[in-house]
């Protein structure tokens, strides 16, 4: 590792720092840092203090750990299936984790948080399963451009049933909708701070699949070679990748593009070695969300933007670019 | 042409007509429906069709042989069956074109500063500006649909972001009513919008019915079309300018329909081949039909309330652009 490189992991850690720092002090109200420090350190019951504590210690909070889950999911699609388009909003398998989610709140009358998650995830595994059977089907010769509009897809037909579910069940219909816009606003606490544990384990669990990424890199053929079981690989690394996102959906209902844009901005840095491209990946998705999640309460003042509109501006021409890029056409 | 293929496409269209008239709050069976349009029957009767079920009803017909023709059209530009409007940003720039229209022109007391009618012109803008931007993009790789398709998407999430950020800093009246106009509806027809639409769709069909020449000659692939002196680009251009103004208005009067206009067209293909006057006559009749099918789902599926008509075409369009992306997929 030369030092450039250490210095860049010094960078992230301090970028990270300073958006989630810059996210308690920026919002419709501007704090200084003193007000902040008070209302962190010696609680009181004080409106700035509910707002700091309250408010923006749990938003902070979810926006790092769904924007790191985000990220290193999108990382290791992009990795097993060899396409670097690949991201969970744009598979679809947001769109499964939404579904199922909507279909046990609306129409099985489940509210307990295990059997949500369990929903969130067979949703999750199902698109992605979906997805597998398309490529199964296709033998092979789906190109990363193909297998993305497949995922588009299977999310457009994932959503209109969402929207089915939505409209007809006016009784949840609001608080449906305000999940299905995705953010990090007034999420529910209790999910957040019972999920986000089980999120961090997992990312940190994938840093063991990095050698094995890393020789699958190099070709299904060289990595059997040095005894990586691709398949195996493959099935345990998309499982990991769905767990993340299903439960980031669950969270912060479905956010887009984080997932595709943090991994390139980590290889811009890392180059290709997965166990620094993993744990960058993360500090990038985790800073990303956050300056997206600021940018969007001060875009409109005094309105809040969404803040799948702020990823989405940034996300958007990122795809584009990534579509015209010369190995991709290639590879096409 | 057998009988059954020439006669069949109007009759269907008429009988989801009666059906789609027929259908409502209370049941008007066909022989009431037809006295009523000859001036007689009862008075609630005449008041019901001609006021309630018609426009709506004469909507649905004519969004849906425009969407039909401008994917005609763009399939033929893009000489493949997988293209369609509502996937080329189009549909989504047209909305940024509304919204864009509603926050620029309303003063402090949220009122227009100007006429209503000028909405379908900004929609022709937005989308018009959208597609100009997805075929800029595009324009080394129109050989390869998919990955035209692909920038549409990336356009298409761009300009949804776009849209939500005017709604918010845009009047919050229209913010809601945008909301319903883009969840793509034929509800909240009026008179007054079929006729502005049938007159834009009567001058495109007359152009086409009199360029059909040129419209078949766009079957043949680029060199061939050439040698039969085909403009190479002023046709496709035109084609392309005439497709995104029957598009943007659609979707101005009807709001975002998925998927009709790539149905439509690959089913009057198949019912009648490639004279390029039979398709041009069958292809609106065949999206008029899904459209106004559609249009009754909505209204029975969860009776009484209704859905999102382009969450139900969605639910058929889908699937068969998965079918499509497969098949061209696996030859190549």
């Amino acid at each position: 590792m030369s030092t450039w490189m250490r210095w860049h992991g010094t960078i992230l850690i301090l970028l990270l720092l300073g958006t989630g720092a810059l996210s308690l002090h920026v919002g419709l109200r501007l704090y200084s840092p003193c007000e902040v420090w008070a209302a962190l350190s010696a609680p009181s019951y004080s409106p700035d203090d509910h707002i700091i504590r309250g408010l923006r210690v749990p938003r902070t909070a979810a926006a790092l750990v769904v924007g790191a889950a985000l990220g290193v999911s999108g990382l290791l699609m992009q990795a097993v299936l060899r396409n670097p388009l690949a991201e969970p909003g744009l598979l679809g398998v947001n769109a499964g984790a939404s579904f199922a989610v909507v279909f046990a709140l609306s129409v099985l009358g489940v509210t307990a948080l295990p059997v949500l998650s369990v929903f969130a995830l067979l949703g999750a595994a199902g698109a992605m399963a979906g997805l597998t059977v398309l490529v199964v089907l296709a033998r092979g010769t789906l190109t990363p451009v193909s297998l993305l509009l497949a995922g588009v897809t299977i999310a457009a037909l994932l959503n209109s049933l969402t929207q089915l579910l939505v409209v007809t069940d006016e009784g949840t219909m609001e608080a449906m909708l305000f999940w299905l816009a995705g953010g990090f606003a007034d999420r529910d606490g209790l999910l957040l701070w019972t999920l986000s544990p089980a999120l961090l384990l997992c990312i940190a669990f994938t840093y063991l699949s990095a050698p094995a990424l890393n020789a699958m890199a190099t070709g299904d053929a060289t990595a059997h070679s040095l005894g990586v079981d691709t398949m195996r690989l493959r099935f345990i690394v998309l499982g990991l990748a769905t767990f993340l996102a299903a439960l980031s959906v669950l969270i912060a209902g479905p956010v887009g593009f984080v997932g595709l844009v943090a991994p390139h901005v980590a290889r811009l840095m890392a180059g290709i070695h997965h166990g620094l491209l993993l744990w960058r990946t993360a500090l990038i998705g985790a800073s990303l969300a956050c300056l997206a999640d600021v940018a969007a309460r001060r875009v409109v003042v005094p309105q809040e933007a969404p803040v799948t509109a702020t990823l989405a501006l940034v996300g958007a021409p990122v795809l584009v670019s990534l579509v015209r890029n010369r190995q991709l056409r290639a590879a096409a | 042409m057998t009988v059954a293929l020439r006669f069949g496409p109007p009759a269907m269209l008429a009988a989801l007509t009666l059906l789609a008239t027929g259908i409502g709050s209370s049941w008007i069976g066909p022989e009431r429906i037809v006295s009523a349009l000859a001036g007689h029957g009862s008075d609630t009767d005449r008041i019901i069709i001609w006021t309630l079920r018609l426009p709506r009803v004469a909507l649905a017909i004519l969004a849906g042989a425009s969407l039909a023709l401008a994917g005609l059209l763009l399939q033929r530009v893009v000489r493949n069956s997988i293209a369609s409007p509502s996937v080329l940003g189009i549909v989504d720039g047209a909305a940024v074109g509304v919204v864009v229209f509603f926050w620029f022109w309303s003063n402090e007391a949220n009122a227009l500063t100007v006429s209503i009618h000028w909405q379908p012109l900004a929609a022709t803008l937005g989308a018009a500006a959208f597609a100009l931007c997805v075929a800029l993009l595009a324009r080394g790789d129109i050989a390869q649909p998919v990955r035209l398709i692909l920038y549409g998407i990336a356009m298409a999430a761009l300009a949804k972001a776009l849209v939500t950020v005017f709604m918010i800093l845009g009047p919050v009246y229209r913010a809601s009513q945008a909301l319903i106009w883009l969840a793509g509806s034929v509800h909240a027809a009026h008179w007054n919008d079929s006729a502005m639409l049938a007159g834009i769709l009567a001058v495109a069909l007359g152009i086409l019915v009199a360029a059909k020449a040129t419209v078949g000659q766009m079957v043949l692939d680029q060199t061939t079309a050439t040698a039969t002196g085909l403009p190479r680009v002023g046709t496709p251009v035109c084609m392309l300018a005439l497709s995104v103004v029957l598009t943007a208005a659609a979707v101005s009067f009807a709001g975002g329909i998925a998927f009709v206009g790539l149905i439509a067209p690959n089913i009057a293909r198949a019912l009648v081949g490639l004279d390029p006057l039979r398709l041009i006559c069958v292809t609106p009749l065949i999206g008029s039909s899904l459209v106004l099918a559609a249009d009754i789902a909505a209204r029975v599926i969860a009776y009484p309330l209704e859905v999102p008509t382009g969450a139900i075409t969605a639910l058929v369009g889908a699937p068969y652009f998965l079918f499509l992306l497969m098949r061209q997929a696996s030859h190549g």
